[in-house]
């Protein structure tokens, strides 16, 4: 069976714009606001002229009519560089499913076509997209481009990733890492959507959250979709009978009856999430609750037109 | 209507008024202060009661002008018991006027 992305299903968000809600320094005119004063597109105000000052910025025409020296100064409007930094790490392929769609996706099915969707709007904006996948290690890393080969490329490495992976592979999740390295590497004020489920084995969760900080504090504008799949991850709903959990990242495996464990494991994995959710609150971080079951265009539809109706 | 703030009237309009005043710093040869003269008269009419808007011309007013240090236009001051609460420089949208104001209502 060959995985490929249906570029019918991410025809869908046509018309809607995916716009920066800061400033963004592009490298082109474009959608965004950028924080240089340039002498560009939008005309915003006259300014007295300064003497010493450029003269070729003033407005002559007005010098014509009334004698008086003003500069013109615009508003510079450019593109956006937009990173979208995927989590590829064996919790990703949860739930394990003998026939996988996306209509019945596991995690990273689920983040690849929203990622594939977010892909395909900024494409039309003529906005510079980038992809960064890791799991231990950065398993990919590209620039943000906006060539239509280059995006062609970025769907054949999202492509990679649909397969199942065997039962036996074991990649860990390191995101706090990965993210500090992207923080340092890409082009600051940039916007970041990470798809990760967030399930860290190693280090503390304060570790993951200095990351996230580290991210804001190089003025990049972060969203981050929490890929969960809600009815067994969060509300744990399993049969009354005995099951082997087996962890996906560490293979480590427990036999319990999930009614015993339900309340202390609701409870525990609710205040993680919450936390994150604080976390993110007070790094101005978008927290988006991506349920899998919801379909990748129920979560992505609503958050692009709150997105809209914030502009 | 927004009122028309001369260097004779400024005193008893703008600064003893005991409202929060806008005033609109403008030229007629200028672009993009017409762009905000329209939006800041809206904006008077649906304050009506609760804030003054003014429009000063600066090349008529030379006096309020280089008071205020007013080099670039449009210029927004935002005047609250006589102070200087708040200042917007060019061209901007309706709700950047607004979300200022609401502050210093």
């Amino acid at each position: 069976m060959s995985y490929s992305i249906d570029h019918n299903r991410l025809q869908q968000f046509g018309s809607l714009e995916f716009l920066a809600r800061q400033v963004v320094e592009g490298f082109i005119v474009g959608l965004h606001k950028s924080p240089f004063h340039g002498f560009s597109v939008e005309f915003a105000e006259h300014r007295l002229y300064n003497s010493g000052e450029s003269i070729k910025h003033i407005d002559w025409k007005l010098f014509g009519r009334t004698d008086k020296l003003f500069v013109k100064r615009f508003e510079e409007e450019t593109n956006l560089r937009c990173h979208l930094v995927i989590d590829n790490s064996s919790s990703m392929y949860f739930p394990v499913l003998e026939k996988l769609s996306i209509d019945q996706p596991n995690k990273i099915t689920f983040s690849i076509y929203a990622a594939a969707a977010i892909m395909n709007l900024l494409r039309r904006q003529r906005d510079a997209v980038g992809l960064n996948v890791f799991s231990e290690q950065i398993e990919f890393g590209s620039a943000a481009k906006s060539s239509s080969v280059h995006f062609k490329y970025l769907y054949s490495e999202l492509e990679k990733m649909l397969p199942p992976i065997g039962a036996e592979v074991r990649r860990n999740t390191l995101a706090a890492e990965a993210l500090h390295h992207i923080a340092d590497t890409i082009h600051k004020r940039s916007l970041v959507v990470i798809f990760s489920d967030m399930f860290q084995n190693h280090g503390n969760s304060e570790e993951l959250f200095s990351a996230l900080q580290h991210l804001r504090h190089n003025k990049h504008e972060v969203i981050l979709f929490h890929v969960v799949d809600k009815r067994q991850e969060l509300d744990f709903e399993f049969e009354n009978r005995p099951y082997r959990f087996i962890d996906m990242e560490s293979g480590h495996q427990i036999k319990v009856n999930p009614l015993e464990v339900k309340a202390d494991y609701s409870r525990a994995v609710n205040a993680f999430k919450s936390e994150l959710k604080l976390k993110c609150g007070q790094y101005r971080i978008d927290f988006v609750e991506a349920d899998i079951n919801a379909g990748f265009e129920q979560v992505l539809l609503p958050y692009l037109l709150k997105r809209e109706k914030l502009h | 209507m927004a009122l028309e703030i001369t260097d004779a009237n400024f005193q008893e309009l703008v600064l003893n008024s005991d409202k929060p005043v806008i005033l609109d710093f403008w030229a007629e040869w200028c672009g993009p202060c017409r762009m905000v003269g329209p939006v800041v008269e809206e904006i008077g009419r649906e304050y009506t009661g609760k804030v003054v808007v003014g429009k000063l011309n600066v090349d008529h007013n030379p006096e309020v002008t280089r008071k205020f240090g007013i080099r670039n236009i449009p210029t927004l001051l935002f005047f609250k018991n006589g102070n200087v609460v708040d200042k917007q420089v060019g061209a901007v949208a309706k709700q950047v006027i607004v979300g200022k104001l609401q502050g210093h209502l």
